[in-house]
């Protein structure tokens, strides 16, 4: 019967059940948008970031990620790549071989980063040919050919068709020295990476650097990278070799996942403030129903209603509303999420994410998105509802009568 | 039911109750005793401002004395908690108000049904006896409207019906019909005698209507928070 009151009140009290219902539906809608528009863009920028550059996860000699030596190498990598291939989770996988050394086109010269790249694993795993701003990327086989970053190209004068001469220290200890023709310009959406890196074919790098049949890293690419966890213990436990370490791309980069962490909590601090504005028109409106119904109050408990009763009364009105209000809520976060993952929403000025600059931020139509508004709001209300509640239940009822 | 033994329901020992009125005292009841025994129907009159509705309150708990005891049914209401008391007054006590004070939600059945259904009646009992207590005050054909969609004297019907539904001990009436015509207003107060007849329960009216004081038993009459005189017909 209690419940049954608590219904019908809600539906006389039409104005204020909607006042307090649009509080409700208005920082749901507001936090699910939020939540979308921030786990969109983590996406996207994660997506960028791995896909793209680094990887999911990456397989190196152990140490080699603390400290990164030409010697740490792996030289069995065929065989690792089709071990970690045979996950059913792993879309792909390619060996990359890294070096520093000096780059020189004529006269000018600036330190580089050679990496060697097996293009047909690189252009599946992170479509190493769409960073070919300019000219064509590598060829298949060897042929003692250059991809420079746009900012290195830059840096060095450098046009396609210039000799881009290498100088650096072999694995072996000689002299590593060399001509490449600069076939591309690449452009991978980091300026900083864009201005030291060098891109040869991995069997053209491993004769530079005397690393025959060695590489520096696997990367791997796998289906769903919210399962990068489980899937690098899962390759770990494949590999069974102790000298290797298997790291997923939040220890990799570990600075760009802390700053986006750091994003995050940004974000917590601005649904925190959305809840905030819900509580307080909650708390108002709820508190006021309460006021007006003292004298109502006072006769269900004159004629033997317990005070716990009148209590669940008034919580039951705020959770009845609270949940009609968290189905439209969720509608119109799943409708308003839905188009901005087609449609973005496009930033004047771009936006920085755990150090990724971009332009238009996508939604992403995530159960996050509508459980944590949800919670926040049916928690907020009930919370903020309690005050009344006890002051409804705590009515001396022949006080209560005499007001009107 | 037939009355077969009169015992005391009701006994005040020096019930004296001092309101703050902006910081100003005021005494409502200076020091009331009294005892009133089942089966009564008694009116208590006075002058607005007597202590009449103070009276019925604090005798039913609704207010607490500031100072002295109220025993109901033998029972020391100051000693009961929030909710024994609720449960108290639930089972032994049915309030009529001057403003009717019906559950604007609920329709007229549910109303009536509504004390019962705090007191755990089982469904059928609770539908047998609505329609009985329906029957009784006149109002069978409107068990389905609002209170919202009846006239001042049906909704007192209704008042009526839910304070006697659940057989309480005592019937707590506070100006019953002063916002009645006096047809009405008689013919409820005629029922009220019948069932007071025919139930044996105690009716405690505070009023200023002539009407009900002559239908009274026992008339008290209070002044400046004390009893001024006694009377028994």
């Amino acid at each position: 019967m209690i419940l049954k009151i608590a219904f019908r009140n809600i539906f006389r009290q039409k104005r204020r059940t909607i006042l307090t219902a649009l509080a409700m539906i208005v920082g749901f809608t507001l936090s699910s948008i939020v939540i979308g528009l921030s786990d969109g863009a983590y996406s996207n920028v994660i997506k960028m970031f791995t896909g793209n550059r680094i990887g999911h996860i990456q397989v190196h000699r152990e140490g080699y990620h603390d400290k990164p030596s030409i010697y740490k190498t792996i030289s069995n990598y065929e065989s690792i790549g089709e071990t970690i291939q045979g996950n059913t989770d792993v879309e792909a996988w390619t060996p990359r071989v890294y070096a520093g050394g000096l780059g020189s086109v004529g006269e000018k010269s600036t330190a580089v980063r050679v990496i060697g790249v097996d293009v047909v694993r690189e252009i599946k795993a992170t479509h190493f040919d769409k960073k070919v701003v300019e000219g064509s990327p590598l060829s298949i086989t060897a042929s003692r050919e250059a991809v420079i970053g746009q900012g290195l190209a830059k840096t060095l004068a450098a046009t396609l068709g210039s000799k881009i001469v290498i100088f650096s220290q072999a694995a072996d200890g000689s002299i590593a020295n060399d001509e490449y023709t600069i076939i591309g310009i690449a452009e991978s959406g980091d300026d900083i990476t864009d201005r030291v890196t060098c891109y040869l074919h991995i069997e053209d790098a491993q004769e530079l650097f005397v690393l025959e049949g060695r590489v520096h890293e696997i990367v791997v690419i796998v289906s769903n990278i919210n399962k990068v966890g489980k899937i690098t213990e899962a390759i770990q436990e494949r590999l069974n070799d102790s000298t290797l370490e298997v790291l997923p791309w939040q220890v990799v980069a570990k600075s760009f996942y802390d700053a986006m962490q750091s994003d995050k909590q940004g974000d917590a601090v601005a649904r925190f403030i959305i809840i905030l504005i819900v509580a307080i028109g909650v708390l108002n409106t709820v508190l006021m129903s309460v006021l007006e119904r003292t004298r109502e109050y006072g006769v269900l408990k004159a004629v033997g209603t317990k005070p716990i009763q009148i209590f669940w009364l008034v919580i039951y009105e705020v959770v009845i509303i609270a949940i009609g209000s968290i189905v439209i809520g969720a509608l119109l976060g799943v409708f308003i999420n839905y188009l901005f993952s087609i449609h973005g929403l496009t930033y004047a000025e771009g936006l920085t994410l755990g150090g990724v600059e971009f332009g238009t931020m996508y939604a992403e139509v995530n159960a996050r998105s509508l459980m944590i508004p949800g919670i926040t709001v049916m928690l907020s209300a009930t919370l903020v509802g309690l005050f009344p509640a006890i002051k409804a239940a705590r009515i001396m009822p022949a006080k209560a009568m005499r007001t009107h | 039911m037939e009355q077969t033994q009169k015992t005391d329901v009701i006994v005040t020992e020096g019930v004296t109750k001092v309101y703050d009125a902006d910081g100003i005292p005021v005494n409502a009841l200076n020091g009331v005793d009294l005892t009133i025994q089942s089966g009564e129907f008694t009116a208590i009159v006075g002058p607005s401002g007597s202590g009449k509705t103070t009276f019925l309150n604090i005798i039913s708990g609704l207010d607490a004395p500031t100072e002295g005891k109220v025993l109901l049914s033998g029972k020391v209401l100051s000693e009961m908690g929030g909710n024994e008391l609720s449960d108290f007054r639930r089972d032994n006590i049915g309030f009529i108000f001057q403003a009717y004070n019906l559950i604007p939600v609920l329709t007229v059945e549910e109303n009536v049904e509504y004390i019962m259904l705090l007191a755990g009646v089982p469904k059928a009992e609770r539908h047998d006896r609505v329609v009985a207590m329906l029957e009784t005050v006149g109002l069978k054909d409107v068990e389905d409207r609002l209170p919202t969609q009846l006239s001042g004297g049906q909704q007192q019907r209704v008042a009526i019906a839910r304070a006697m539904v659940s057989e309480p001990a005592i019937i707590l009436a506070d100006e019953p019909t002063a916002n009645l015509d006096s047809k009405t207003g008689a013919a409820l107060l005629d029922m009220m005698s019948q069932l007071n007849a025919e139930t044996g329960m105690t009716f405690i009216f505070s009023t200023h209507d002539p009407m009900v004081m002559e239908s009274a038993r026992r008339l008290i009459t209070l002044c400046d928070g004390q009893i001024d005189t006694d009377e028994m017909k």
